[in-house]
C-alpha cells in the first residue's frame, strides 16, 4: 500500500493544481475560523455585547471543537474538487490505461484513489485540531476534550465529500462535467433536503408521526447533519416542534454513504472499460 | 512456449461487434504481427489483452496462465497513443512506470537514449512534439529491458527518418530473442519486421501463420493472343499455375514466388498452336495481396 502511495505522490507532487488548490484549503481553513473569531472577538470589547459574548465566546475550549469543526466543513468542497480533478486528469490523459497497461491492477489503481480521498479527510482533520488548539488558547482557556467528538463528525463529512467527488470522477470522466454535476448535486440535494425536512415538520405536526427530519438521511446532508453552529438559539427554541433528531441513524447512514460510494468507484473501475 | 493464446475472444460495443471468436497464439522468440485496416479490430484486441478493455466473451493466457496485473508487468506496452502526465517530464514520467512496473529505475538514461530524447529529458511531456510523445511511448516500453513487447502502430506520428529508426529497433530487439506484438495497418512495416502475421478485418480473424506463407508474392504472367478465352483454356493446364484469370483482354496466370519462365511458357503456347502478342512478367504487390485478403 505504501508503494502505491509513493506512486500516487509521484504523479502530484509537482502538480500545480495541487499545490494550489491544497493551499488555498490549508490557508482558508485558517482564514474563515478567524474571521467568525474576529467578529467575536469585536464583539467582546464591545460595552453592549460584552456580557452575552464572553459567556458564549464560541472560540473557548471545549465549544471550539465544535465551532471550528463547523466553520472548515464550509471548505470541504477544496479537496472534493481536487479529488476530481486529480481522478478525472487520469481519464482525459488516459494514464489510467497506461497504469493498468504497466502493471497496476484496477483495484490497486481505485484503492489508492479511496486512500488519497481518506488521507485529504485526515489531513483536513489535522488542519482543524491545529486551528482549534489555536484559536482556543488564544481565548485564554485551558485544553478540553469535550466535545471533541465533532472533529470526529468532521472527519465524517470530509470523507463523505471526499468519496463522493470520486464516485463522480470515475463515473463521468471528463472534469468541468465532474465538477459542474457535483455542484448541481449539492445544490438539488439541498432543496430536496429542504423538501423532505418540511414533509417532516409536517408529518409530525398533522398526522403525529415523528420519522426525524428526514432531509438529514441524504447522502450530503447526513454528514452535513453531523455538524452544527454551538449553541445556536433558534434551534433550541424550535426544538419542540421539530422532528426529533435520530443522530444515531443519521451516524449510521454516513457510514452507509461512505461504504456506498467506495463500494461503486471501485466497482466502477473494475468492471467498466478503461 | 506460448507468450499469447487468443481463445474465442469478443468484443461488442452496443450493436457492433468489434472483434468476433478470434483464436491464435504467439509463440515465444517471434515477432506477430497484427495487420488489419483501420476499424479492424487490432486496438481492441490489445486492449482486451492489457486490461484496458473487458472483454464480451472468450479468453486469453499470458505466458500459459490466466493473466493477472503481474504478467503485464514482465510486457512492455504501447497502446494506441502515449499517454503521459503532461506537466511531468519525460524522466518523471518514466519513474511513474518503473515503480509501477517494480524495476527499470536505472535504466532510464538507457531508454531515453535509445529514443533519442536525452536532450529533452526534463522538459514537460505536453511541450513535446507528436513523434516525440511516441518516441517517449517506445522509451517506457523498453523500460527494464522486458522479454516481451505490445507494439500498436509503432511509428504513428513519426517522420521517415524516425520510422525507419523504430523498424530497426524492433528487427534489432527481435534478433536479441524478444518476442513482439505488434499491430500496424502499414503491410509493408509488417512484412519487413514481423515472422508471424495474423489479419484481421472487421473483427474477424482471416488468417494466421507464418508470413511468408500468408504474404506471398505470386509471380503473375501476363500473356494475350488474337483468341483470348482458347488462352486462358490452354492455359489452365500449364504445369506449377495457382490461378488462370481472364480480364482485360489478358490472360494473368499465377505462379509460385520465382517459377515464372517466360520463354517456356511462350513454347507451351506455340506448340498448341496459340501465338502470343504479349507476354509479361510483373509481380504482385503487397498491397493487392493484403486487398485480395481483406476484400
Amino acid at each position: 500500500m505504501l508503494h502505491l502511495l509513493k506512486i500516487e505522490w509521484l504523479k502530484i507532487k509537482s502538480y500545480k493544481a495541487f499545490i494550489i488548490i491544497l493551499s488555498f484549503f490549508c490557508v482558508g481553513i485558517l482564514a474563515s475560523n478567524y474571521m467568525v473569531y474576529s467578529v467575536f472577538s469585536n464583539l467582546s470589547t464591545n460595552q453592549d455585547t460584552q456580557v452575552v459574548v464572553q459567556e458564549f465566546n464560541p472560540f473557548k475550549f471545549s465549544g471550539v471543537w465544535q465551532t471550528v469543526s463547523y466553520i472548515s466543513g464550509y471548505l470541504l468542497i477544496l479537496p472534493a474538487i481536487l479529488l476530481i480533478v486529480l481522478v478525472t486528469n487520469e481519464f482525459t490523459y488516459k494514464t489510467s490505461r497506461q497504469n493498468i497497461i504497466d502493471g497496476l491492477s484496477r483495484a490497486q489503481f481505485i484503492g489508492v484513489k479511496i486512500l488519497l480521498a481518506f488521507l485529504l479527510a485526515l489531513l483536513s482533520v489535522l488542519l482543524v485540531i491545529a486551528t482549534g488548539l489555536f484559536f482556543g488558547f488564544r481565548s485564554g482557556t485551558s485544553f478540553e476534550w469535550t466535545k471533541f467528538s465533532n472533529v470526529g463528525y468532521f472527519f465524517l463529512k470530509a470523507l463523505s465529500y471526499n468519496l463522493i467527488a470520486v464516485l463522480m470522477a470515475v463515473m463521468i470522466r471528463r472534469t468541468g462535467f465532474a465538477i459542474g454535476v457535483y455542484f448541481i448535486y449539492m445544490g438539488a440535494e439541498n432543496i430536496i433536503a429542504q423538501l423532505l425536512d418540511v414533509w417532516s415538520l409536517k408529518l409530525k405536526k398533522v398526522n403525529n408521526i415523528d420519522l426525524g427530519s428526514m432531509g438529514d438521511y441524504l447522502p450530503m446532508s447526513a454528514s452535513d447533519g453531523l455538524l452544527a453552529f454551538p449553541n445556536n438559539p433558534f434551534k433550541e427554541i424550535a426544538k419542540s416542534v421539530m422532528p426529533t433528531e435520530y443522530f444515531g441513524v443519521t451516524l449510521i447512514l454516513v457510514f452507509f454513504y461512505i461504504i456506498l460510494a467506495s463500494g461503486l468507484s471501485f466497482r466502477s473501475v473494475v468492471k467498466r472499460d478503461l | 512456449m506460448d507468450i499469447l493464446k487468443v481463445n474465442d475472444l469478443s468484443k461488442n460495443y452496443g450493436y457492433i461487434k468489434a472483434l468476433k471468436n478470434v483464436s491464435f497464439s504467439v509463440p515465444q522468440n517471434t515477432v506477430y504481427g497484427i495487420l488489419g485496416p483501420n476499424g479492424s479490430g487490432k486496438t481492441t484486441l490489445l486492449g482486451i489483452i492489457t486490461d484496458v478493455l473487458k472483454p464480451s466473451g472468450g479468453s486469453f493466457q499470458l505466458f500459459e496462465e490466466a493473466p493477472d496485473a503481474s504478467h503485464r508487468k514482465k510486457i512492455g506496452a504501447l497502446l494506441e497513443t502515449p499517454n503521459f502526465y503532461h506537466y511531468l517530464s519525460a524522466v518523471k514520467n518514466l519513474k511513474i512506470t518503473a515503480a509501477i512496473k517494480g524495476r527499470g529505475a536505472d535504466d532510464i538514461d538507457r531508454v531515453l537514449d535509445v529514443v533519442d530524447l536525452t536532450k529533452r529529458k526534463d522538459h514537460a511531456f505536453s511541450t513535446y512534439s507528436l513523434g516525440m510523445k511516441q518516441r517517449l511511448a517506445i522509451a517506457a516500453a523498453l523500460l527494464g529491458d522486458p522479454d516481451v513487447l505490445i507494439f500498436d502502430e509503432p511509428t504513428n506520428g513519426l517522420d521517415p527518418v524516425g520510422i525507419a529508426e523504430i523498424r530497426e529497433l524492433i528487427i534489432k530487439l527481435a534478433n536479441g530473442g524478444k518476442t513482439i506484438i505488434m499491430a500496424s495497418h502499414l503491410l509493408d512495416e509488417v512484412e519487413k519486421v514481423c515472422t508471424h502475421v495474423a489479419i484481421l478485418k472487421q473483427g474477424t480473424l482471416i488468417t494466421h501463420g507464418h508470413v511468408n506463407e500468408i504474404l506471398v508474392n505470386d509471380d503473375i504472367v501476363v500473356v494475350s493472343s488474337s483468341d483470348n478465352e482458347n488462352l486462358k483454356n490452354i492455359l489452365i493446364s500449364y504445369p506449377g499455375n495457382s490461378m488462370v484469370l481472364l480480364s482485360d483482354n489478358t490472360v494473368k496466370v499465377h505462379l509460385p514466388n520465382g517459377t515464372a519462365n517466360l520463354e517456356e511458357i511462350n513454347r507451351f503456347c506455340f506448340e498448341r498452336g496459340v501465338v502470343l502478342s504479349q507476354l509479361q512478367l510483373r509481380k504482385t504487390s503487397l498491397e493487392a495481396k493484403f486487398m485480395e485478403l481483406t476484400n
